[in-house]
């Protein structure tokens, strides 16, 4: 990075290392070469089509034009805002419109039911389109927007995370702060969908330093893509969520990668057991364990894990560790006040890395975002202590959010389109963990009888395929506490029992 | 029947299973994309089960080249025979 900016890295990793492989995309190398020509042509599209301070929609598939769009848009000095085609239409056009999309690139088929969005324009530039000369990028100021992602909103509708490119380019100082060793002779697994932030950090470290990113398919078996890719490209730089390493574990014994030398977890509890075989399988291997929301772009939090020396975990979970370079951190009550080191409190983070608050949602902001001492906080809903050394380890939500692969989920959203759909009003989301330490998502409603396949057919229409119940059930009646409230604990002892065959 | 059928048809019992689906059907052809609930997750299940119906144990390697359910009999067939 040397103090540039991101864009600025890409432009100078186009010019230093034109015929290098910049991506690896359904077995085609494409250089950085063919990379920043496709991104001049879409550049000038966007430029033609749109004024300046546009956000650009781009319909997120694997395939090169994808990555080329969102580069485009950041040399031409837009927001991009992407957006899955295997998210359900609903979702997808709630995003379209808070974001305000008027052009969206979309590379591949526009997906069933995005046709009728009024305002937005869903682009597509030939694969054969006369070559255009490449210009310098738009240089971003720190206070500009370089992407806008949606999570998920306990009402039902996503909430959009903007994030500057000063923020970006903190992540990315902080990240090589680490000291990897990354150069241009590495080669990035990417194996997240460009809507999940852990995505920014598999592509733009490799390309703001002329590295190779290999994506993953999205058919198909995902571990079993990931471990293919790892093992016949010889990756050296694998970004995983630890729910792989779950579904791997069966077959740990058969698993030898020597290239791996940087192993980056976040997402998710990490399990120190999975550490261990891990590090096993990757005997040449860096592992860090990150942590960080959306809000505070990708990561914030580090912890390496030694290979020898006992790791520090909670409950068998590896700990978060601490502030990357830039961040500040303070746990809380109820009140907002500083708890004493190793009380329980809500983790609240603040520093450069920060957004700016929730796209106009204002009654998201005055919840999320507090002045302590004169700096600005956002509360993480994670519950957290730190050990006497600062480390910090994470105990839990304040809330209904959970995590499934890596995606964050607010039960309350599930819970809300199932009695859009159904007309019940006691209905409940629960989770339970499975045997390879997998969240489960159970559904719960009272007197439903309807039928359950119909229901989830539905739902698929509502949310994506990670937030659908994997059991579903119905109950005479919801427990409830001695407050009249759905009683959850006890919800989440029905889910942990073993289903009745 | 020939031995293929009959995996194929063994092989579906097991989607029956796991899918929850007594009526489901599969052929070679069938893959993860067809079959909304075949995640990652369910692909562990359905392997362990299917792994447990034939008394074999698949290796990474053959997992990882699995596209379809077709790839996956032919390495059952291989194994039950030999």
């Amino acid at each position: 990075m040397n103090g540039a900016t991101f864009v600025e890295s890409v432009q100078r990793s186009g010019l230093e290392h034109a015929s290098a492989t910049a991506f690896f995309i359904r077995d085609r190398a494409y250089s950085y070469g063919e990379l920043l020509a496709r991104v001049a042509l879409i550049r000038e599209r966007l430029e033609t089509e749109l004024p300046a301070s546009a956000n650009v929609g781009i319909v997120t598939f694997d395939d090169i034009d994808t990555y080329a769009g969102i580069v485009a848009t950041w040399f031409a000095g837009k927001t991009m805002v992407p957006v899955s085609s295997s998210h359900p239409a609903d979702r997808t056009l709630s995003v379209l419109d808070q974001a305000d999309i008027q052009v969206c690139l979309c590379s591949g088929d526009i997906p069933r039911g995005l046709e009728g969005a009024s305002r937005t324009r869903f682009i597509r530039i030939a694969d054969d389109a006369p070559a255009v000369v490449p210009r310098p990028p738009h240089i971003p100021s720190g206070s500009d927007t370089a992407y806008i992602l949606f999570t998920s909103g306990t009402t039902g509708k996503p909430k959009g995370v903007p994030i500057s490119h000063g923020a970006l380019d903190s992540f990315l100082r902080a990240f090589f702060a680490f000291d990897f060793g990354f150069t241009a002779a590495d080669r990035f697994l990417q194996m997240f969908d460009p809507t999940f932030d852990f995505s920014i950090m598999s592509y733009c470290v490799p390309l703001s330093i002329g590295a190779s990113v290999y994506t993953v398919p999205n058919e198909g078996i995902k571990y079993a893509q990931i471990y293919r890719m790892l093992e016949e490209h010889r990756l050296t730089c694998a970004p995983m969520v630890p729910s792989i390493l779950a579904h791997l574990r069966p077959y740990f014994g058969e698993i030898d990668l020597p290239d791996v030398r940087a192993s980056v977890f976040c997402g998710e509890a990490l399990y120190d057991d999975l550490v261990t075989e891990w590090l096993r399988c990757t005997p040449n291997s860096r592992l860090i364990n990150f942590y960080g929301p959306t809000e505070a772009t990708v990561f914030c939090t580090a912890y390496e894990c030694e290979r020898s020396s006992p790791r520090k975990t909670l409950n068998g979970i590896v700990c978060i560790g601490r502030p990357m370079q830039g961040t500040q951190i303070t746990i809380v009550d109820e009140d907002r006040r500083p708890v004493p080191q190793g009380t329980l409190g809500e983790l609240c983070l603040a520093g450069p890395q920060l957004t700016a608050g929730y796209f106009n949602n204002p009654p998201a902001n005055d919840a999320a975002f507090f002045v302590l001492d004169g700096t600005r906080y956002y509360r993480s809903g994670d519950l957290c202590q730190t050990d006497p050394d600062g480390d910090l380890y994470y105990c839990g939500r304040v809330d209904q959010q959970i995590k499934i692969q890596g995606y964050r989920v607010e039960l309350s959203e599930i819970e809300h389109h199932v009695r859009q759909l159904t007309g019940i009003k006691h209905v409940a989301a629960a989770t339970s963990q499975d045997d390879g330490g997998n969240t489960i998502i159970h559904l719960f409603l009272e007197q439903f009888a309807g039928s359950i396949p119909d229901l989830l057919a539905s739902l698929r229409t509502k949310v994506p395929a990670y937030m659908i119940p994997a059991r579903v059930a119905s109950l005479p009646a919801l427990p409830l506490n001695n407050n009249g409230k759905i009683d959850r604990p006890a919800l989440a002892r029905l889910a942990a029992r073993p289903p009745e065959q | 029947m020939s031995t293929q059928q009959d995996i194929l048809r063994r092989v579906q019992s097991v989607f029956a299973q796991v899918f929850k689906d007594p009526d489901i059907s599969i052929s070679e052809t069938t893959a993860a994309k067809d079959i909304p609930e075949w995640d990652s997750l369910n692909h562990t299940i359905l392997l362990a089960a299917v792994e447990d119906h034939f008394g074999i144990k698949f290796a990474l390697k053959e997992v990882m080249r699995f596209k379809n359910v077709g790839d996956m009999c032919v390495v059952i067939e291989r194994k039950i025979s030999g």
